[in-house]
Formats: C-alpha cells, sequence, structure tokens
C-alpha cells in the first residue's frame, strides 16, 4: 500500500538521556490500583448494607451494636497505623533496626485487633449471628471481611520483617515495607468507615 | 556488531522450547497468543451452544432438548460468550500488542502476566466442570434470584456460576492493573498522552472500569454462595433480605462491562479505519475524549437492566437520560470514523470490511439500545426476543467484527504470514449475511411478543418461519466463521510472508520483524509524532547504544504524562510460580465449589507460600551498567 505522508514532526527531540536509576515504583503503583479494587469491594458491601436497611422493614427492631468494643479497636488499629509511619520515616533514612521494631510494634498491634475481635464476637453472636436475618448476614459478611484483610496485611508485615536486605539498599527492603504499609493504612481506614458506618451511626439513629 | 548485541538480546529474552520453558514461560506475546487462542477455543464451544439452541427453536414443539437441558444450555452460551470469550479475547490482543505498541519489552508485571492468564483458562476449566456432572448453571447469565437460591435451584449449577466467575474475576482484575501500570509506566520516550495510539486509551479506560466495577459482581457472588451453602439471608425477603439487591450488584457491575467488552474493540477500529484509509484518523482528541467519557458514564446507567421492576420516578428518568446520553460518545466515535474513510483513501482488505460492517451493525445495535432507553418502549420489548436481537447486535457486531478486523490485521505480525485474502472476503460475506439472517429477525420476533429463554413455543403464534430462518442464519454465520478459520490454519505454512509492515502502518508494533524476536526492537524506540512510522523521524536512531539495554532484562520506565524516561525497569526471568498459585487458587475454588473446606484451608496455606518465594526479593548482582 502507499506509504502515508504527514506533517513533519515539530523539532525532532533530543535523544534521553540514558539513566541509570533502577525502577521501583511498578510495584507501588501494582498495590494502589489493589487498594483500590479492594476499596471497591467495600464500597459494594456498604451499598448492600445501606440497600437494604433502607427496602427492609425488619431492620428497626434490631439492636444497635454496642461500640464497647469497636472503639478500643478503632484506638488500636490508628495507633498501629501511626507507629507504622514512624516505621516508614525511619527506612527512608535507613535505619532498618527502628524501622523493625516499627514493624514488630504495628505486627503485635494488629494481632491485638484480631484477639479484640473474638471477644466482640463471641459477645455479639449471643444475640446476633449471620442467620439470623439479612442484617446479621451483612454486618458479619462485612466485619468478617475486614477481620480477614487484618490477617492478610499481618502476613504481609510479617514477611517484611524476615525479608533480607540485599543492596543497593533502596531497592529492598524499602520498597516492600512502603507497599505493604500501604495497604495496612488502608485497612485501618477501612475500619474507620465501618466503626462510623456500622456502629456509630446505627447507635445515632437507633433505628427509630 | 548488531548480530553480536541481537544475540545476547536473545539469549537474555528467549524461552527454551521444552515443556519447562512453556508451562514457565512470561513472555507477553506468547501469554497474549495464549489468550487469543483460548477465548476463541470458547467462541466455539459457546457457538456450538448456539446452534443446539436454534436447532431446538428452528420449528415449534421440538423436544430435542428438555427445558432443564435447554435452560443450562442458554446459559453456559451466555456465559461462555460475555465472560470467557469476549473480555479475554481483547485481553489477549491488549496483552500481545500493547507492549509492542508502547516499545517496551514486556509488561509491567510479567509473571502476573502469566498468573492471570492461568487463572482465566482454569476459571474456564472450573466451569466446564458442571455439564460433566450434569449440573450447569441454568439461572441465565445475570442469575436472578430468588430463582438461584438454593430452594428453586438445589444443585451445584449455582455453585460453580458463583465460584467460577469469582475465579475468574481476580484473573480480570489482575490484567486490568497490569494494563493500567504498563501503560502508564513503561511508554517509549516522547510517547506523551497526546501522542498514544487509540487502541491505549480505550485499554486504559477499560482497564480502570474493570478496577472499580468488578469487585460489584465479586460482592453479588459472595453473597449468593454465603445464601446458597452458609445459610445466611442476604436475597431471603422472609428474613428482611432484598432480591432486587442482587440486580443492583449485578447491573452496576454488568452495564460497565458492557463497555469494557466493546471500547477495546472501538480501539482497534480507530486504528485499523484509518490505516486503510491512507490517513491519520479524523478528530483523535474527540475520540479520545469520548472513549474516556464511554468508560465513566458508563457507570451511571445500569438501572436501564432495571426499568421493568418498578423503581422510583425520578431515578428511572435520570437513568434513561444517562443511558441517552451515552450514545451521544458512541456516535462521536463512528462519525470520527466515517469522516476518516471519507476524507481518505480506503482500501478495501477484508479487514477493512470488517470494520466498515462493524460500524453499520454498531448503528443498528445502538439505535435498538436508544429505543429500550426510553422507558415505555422498554416495558413493552422486555425480555423478549428484541432485546436478543440488541444484546447480538452490540456483541457480536462490536465485539466480533473489531476481532475479526483485527485478526486479519493483526495475524499476520504474529504468525509472519499473510491470510488469504480472497478467502477472507468470500468468509466475511458469509458471516455478514448470515449475522443479519440469524438476528435481524429477532427484532420482529420480540414486536411479535416471542418471549427470551423458551425452550419451545406453540405453532400458529405467527413465529414459526422467523424462527426457522434465524436458525438458517444461525448455520449460515458459522460456517463464514469456519471459513475464516481454515484460512487462518491454511495461512500458517501457506500465507505469503509478511515482512516487518505488511500494511505500511503507523504505530510502533509494525517496526518490529514478524513475528517479532523475543525482546521486541534491538533499540528502545523514541517517538515524537502520533504516527511514529509515517514521520521522519527515526525511532531506533541510537549511535552509541544507549537504548540497548543488553545489561540485564531490561526496558525503560517513564513519566505518566509527558513519556519523560526517568529509569530502568528490571524484567523478571521465566518462572513457574505463577502456574503453581494459579493452580492454588483453581483447587481452591473447586474446594468452595463443594465444602471442602480442610483442601480450601491446605489450597490458601499452599498459595500462600508460593506467594511468599515469588515476592522473596533476589540478590542484584552489582551495579548496572
Amino acid at each position: 500500500m502507499n506509504p502515508v505522508l504527514i506533517d513533519k514532526p515539530s523539532p525532532t527531540t533530543q535523544a534521553p538521556p540514558p539513566v541509570r536509576l533502577v525502577d521501583n515504583k511498578r510495584g507501588t503503583w501494582g498495590m494502589a490500583f489493589f487498594i483500590a479494587t479492594e476499596a471497591a469491594l467495600f464500597l459494594a458491601m456498604f451499598f448492600a448494607y445501606y440497600y437494604t436497611d433502607k427496602t427492609s422493614s425488619q431492620w428497626r427492631g434490631e439492636i444497635p451494636p454496642k461500640l464497647h468494643y469497636a472503639l478500643p479497636m478503632l484506638a488500636v488499629l490508628l495507633v498501629s497505623s501511626a507507629v507504622l509511619y514512624w516505621g516508614e520515616q525511619q527506612v527512608k533514612k535507613l535505619r532498618y533496626g527502628a524501622a523493625r521494631i516499627a514493624l514488630i510494634g504495628t505486627i503485635l498491634l494488629g494481632i491485638v485487633f484480631l484477639v479484640l475481635t473474638y471477644f466482640e464476637d463471641m459477645e455479639h453472636l449471643q444475640h446476633l449471628t449471620p442467620r439470623t436475618d439479612s442484617y446479621g448476614s451483612i454486618f458479619y459478611a462485612i466485619t468478617s471481611l475486614h477481620g480477614a484483610h487484618v490477617l492478610f496485611g499481618l502476613l504481609m508485615l510479617t514477611w517484611v520483617l524476615v525479608m533480607p536486605r540485599w543492596e543497593p539498599a533502596l531497592y529492598t527492603p524499602h520498597r516492600p515495607y512502603h507497599n505493604v504499609a500501604m495497604y495496612w493504612h488502608f485497612v485501618d481506614t477501612v475500619w474507620i468507615f465501618i466503626v462510623a458506618l456500622l456502629y456509630v451511626a446505627p447507635n445515632l439513629y437507633n433505628y427509630a | 556488531m548488531s548480530t553480536a548485541v541481537e544475540q545476547r538480546l536473545v539469549e537474555l529474552w528467549e524461552t527454551p522450547k521444552t515443556i519447562k520453558g512453556l508451562l514457565s514461560t512470561v513472555d507477553h506475546k506468547e501469554i497474549g497468543k495464549r489468550y487469543i487462542a483460548t477465548a476463541m477455543v470458547f467462541l466455539f464451544i459457546g457457538g456450538i451452544e448456539a446452534l443446539i439452541m436454534r436447532i431446538q427453536l428452528a420449528r415449534p414443539d421440538q423436544a430435542i432438548l428438555g427445558p432443564e437441558t435447554y435452560n443450562q444450555i442458554f446459559t453456559m452460551h451466555g456465559m461462555t460468550m460475555i465472560f470467557w470469550y469476549a473480555s479475554p479475547i481483547l485481553s489477549g490482543f491488549g496483552v500481545y500488542l500493547v507492549p509492542l505498541m508502547i516499545g517496551s519489552r514486556d509488561m509491567a508485571f510479567p509473571r502476573f502476566n502469566a498468573f492471570t492468564y492461568w487463572t482465566y483458562l482454569l476459571s474456564g476449566v472450573l466451569l466446564y466442570i458442571s455439564p460433566f456432572l450434569g449440573q450447569s448453571p441454568h439461572g441465565g447469565w445475570f442469575a436472578y434470584v430468588p430463582y438461584t437460591n438454593v430452594p428453586y435451584s438445589p444443585g451445584w449449577g449455582m455453585d460453580f456460576y458463583n465460584t467460577s466467575l469469582i475465579l475468574l474475576t481476580i484473573s480480570t482484575t489482575g490484567g486490568a492493573i497490569n494494563f493500567i501500570v504498563t501503560i502508564l509506566h513503561l511508554r517509549a520516550p516522547g510517547m506523551a498522552v497526546s501522542k498514544m495510539p487509540l487502541f491505549l486509551y480505550s485499554t486504559l479506560t477499560v482497564s480502570f472500569v474493570t478496577v472499580f466495577a468488578l469487585p460489584s459482581l465479586t460482592a453479588a457472588n459472595i453473597f449468593l454462595e454465603l445464601d446458597r451453602r452458609w445459610g445466611t439471608h442476604f436475597f431471603d425477603v422472609a428474613y428482611g433480605g432484598s432480591v432486587v439487591l442482587w440486580q443492583h450488584l449485578f447491573w452496576f457491575f454488568g452495564h460497565p462491562w458492557v463497555y469494557i467488552i466493546f471500547l477495546p474493540a472501538t480501539g482497534m477500529i480507530s486504528l485499523i479505519v484509518p490505516v486503510f484509509s491512507r490517513r491519520p484518523i479524523v478528530g483523535y482528541a474527540y475520540v479520545a475524549i469520548a472513549t474516556v467519557l464511554t468508560g465513566v458514564v458508563g457507570f451511571g446507567v445500569w438501572v436501564h437492566h432495571m426499568f421493568a421492576i418498578g423503581e422510583g420516578h425520578m431515578g428511572m428518568s435520570f437513568f434513561s437520560a444517562a443511558s441517552m446520553t451515552i450514545s451521544i460518545f458512541t456516535i462521536v466515535q463512528v462519525w470520527a470514523w466515517l469522516a476518516t474513510i471519507w476524507k481518505g483513501h480506503p482500501v478495501l482488505t477484508t479487514s477493512m470490511h470488517f470494520a466498515i460492517a462493524f460500524i453499520a451493525l454498531i448503528v443498528v445495535g445502538g439505535l435498538s439500545g436508544v429505543v429500550t432507553a426510553v422507558i415505555p418502549v422498554d416495558w413493552q420489548m422486555t425480555d423478549t426476543y428484541f432485546v436478543v436481537s440488541h444484546i447480538h447486535y452490540v456483541l457480536v457486531g462490536a465485539n466480533m467484527m473489531p476481532v475479526f478486523a483485527a485478526f486479519y490485521y493483526w495475524l499476520p505480525k504474529m504468525t509472519g504470514r499473510m491470510l488469504d485474502e480472497k478467502l477472507g472476503k468470500i468468509s466475511f460475506w458469509i458471516i455478514f449475511v448470515g449475522f443479519n439472517l440469524a438476528f435481524f429477525p429477532m427484532h420482529l420476533l420480540g414486536v411479535l411478543g416471542m418471549p427470551r429463554r423458551i425452550y419451545t413455543y406453540k405453532p400458529g403464534l405467527g413465529w414459526d418461519g422467523i424462527n426457522m430462518l434465524i436458525t438458517v442464519g444461525a448455520f449460515i454465520l458459522a460456517f463464514g466463521i469456519l471459513l475464516s478459520l481454515i484460512n487462518f490454519f491454511w495461512s500458517l505454512k501457506n500465507g505469503r510472508l509478511a515482512g516487518k509492515n505488511p500494511w505500511n502502518a503507523d504505530t510502533l508494533e509494525w517496526s518490529t520483524e514478524s513475528p517479532p524476536a523475543p525482546y521486541g526492537s534491538v533499540h528502545i524506540p523514541t517517538v515524537v509524532t502520533r504516527h511514529p512510522l509515517w514521520d521522519e523521524h527515526e525511532e531506533e536512531e541510537d549511535p552509541k547504544g544507549e537504548r540497548v539495554l543488553d545489561q540485564d532484562r531490561l526496558t525503560l520506565s517513564s513519566t505518566w504524562l509527558d513519556a519523560e524516561t526517568i529509569s530502568l525497569a528490571r524484567m523478571p526471568e521465566d518462572t513457574i510460580l505463577p502456574l503453581l498459585l494459579a493452580l492454588g487458587f483453581f483447587v481452591l475454588f473447586i474446594a468452595l465449589t463443594f465444602q471442602w473446606y480442610w483442601l480450601a484451608l491446605g489450597c490458601v496455606v499452599f498459595s500462600m507460600i508460593v506467594a511468599a518465594i515469588w515476592f522473596w526479593p533476589k540478590p542484584q548482582e552489582g551495579e548496572l551498567a
């Protein structure tokens, strides 16, 4: 076929200068979009919660969930995020010892969260189970999904903790640390929303 | 010198042709071809299912299929075509073409790319275990509750529906993330967003749509599976659940999905039409913007699938208006293609035949779509063959036609051999005639009131002749597709050699050999215009060899907007881990289908160990160049 001639390119750009830096951003962006799709999953679940609330007449008689576990659990996660954030700052300054201590602190706080979850569920299941009604189904689906995310986050944090450090230092464990921390902050943020929408709001409205 | 460099690059990038090489390759070209081949197998299976249905419906009161078998077959047909053919075939072209088109040597996450292919394949295998148990899904591809809940669908069929779709969702979402990072991060120096080929715009748009829309399907599937086997009450009205919730969750995913299997096809057309019109596309910026807006507004139209359930007046008006608005963006693209042909010097190759047919069919399918966006008409037409006709005009017309255009256009790049033009054009006309014969009369059948999803009908309702005509059309269509397949296999040995750029096309993939070397191009190309091969700039001009990057498996990574080079992206070696992880997921989802919880737990532990090994950091050998 005939060649196509288009207008001459405006000033031919210079060849790009050679680079030596090794890319370490792909993993971070991959994690960012993974978090985005996870956030959409939680959004779909919150939608299910509010949609069923709006259309169901049975939810009016529900007892709102108690706050005496949820709020301390929120505090535990917020502190863990703060500790991990401090750890990230230490990694940037190449202080790996301090960063590891922060990681251990975060993991311990995460375990405390799971233990509290266990006690909360034991108490809550006395009068509401996933099989009681649609409210119970959605409530436990959301909180269990979040619990699974906490567990998954803990496993990833542990993995970064035991990971060996290879040179060049900027490559690892700098990036895995940062990426997994992003995930952990996300899991904590989800809990903020769960406490606000599933725990506090029903107590304010009291299903009147 | 050049051959020594090529030798070194081949050593770095080539996958050995052994069993281990086959199972562990992370080469995007190999994986892309596998995607395409697998999707074609699913097209074949789904087509056979369609033909079986058409034999049953050819005449009234036939009893070749019982009602339950018929339900299973139309459900499997819908699922196969929509989930396992229409989207993966476009992913296949994307995986093969995107890295070449942006001058990169692989996708951003090559191992993950292999993983998403294996999960795609295995999710299809999981779905197709069900017919061997005689218990396929039977609730239609959108599986409305309460029919799909345990009281009305006791067998394993709907469990297969849930688990195989969740597994496919993992694959599709992973693939989308891979596309996003690849396109944003690995473009050749100089390929600013204003110079990207339009196929990249459409692939990028649907990848974002996938990331945000698919979780809604996952949530719906999780809820349904919990309802079916765990005794919860999400969709159980007696316990305060809502059946309409399923429809909202499903269609919030479902309508964006329509664009996921439509937009990349328009992106292909936006590359093929200009090349065969011998001029740049008219209105590049408008087409790019229309593509992105289709993806965005596509999130706001889902309720138009649910007009018949009686939503509030205000809400329905909004969704009706949004549904009409979205057609504007498609019209912008249609006019751009028409203007390109009008202003150009069209060359009527087989590929161009399919492209022009696509433009005609999308207008027909689009118009019947606008018609059903009008609520009173929708109430009249819903669940009739009118909707069946519409869905096939937009899905076959706007997905299969562009895919065939893409076959005739890009297969020479993949195989190195041209397909036969004469046989191709015969095949095209048979497909085109068969398609319209099969699907146009369905409009009429819908107006005459024939409901969809009935396994047979009584004579004398005025449907008999039309149904026979449709069946004849379906077989003609199938024969036409068969001719193109024959053409393909014939060309593998006997086709004319394609050479680098048989169409004199403008995008970067045509600057590589046909088929491309394992490393793509020797020097990472640079780009200064939208049409790299049509301008006077020499892409691989690199006298000092700075962009050969033969120190390791390397490619360049660049900034998101201006594509300025920032660093060297190191690519992983071939590895069997993606296959192992996919197998772990596959067995996990089989276990979940049948509630074998100990096996499921074992698979989770196995998958985590594989993932931990996968992400274990490798020691960096010395300094980079």
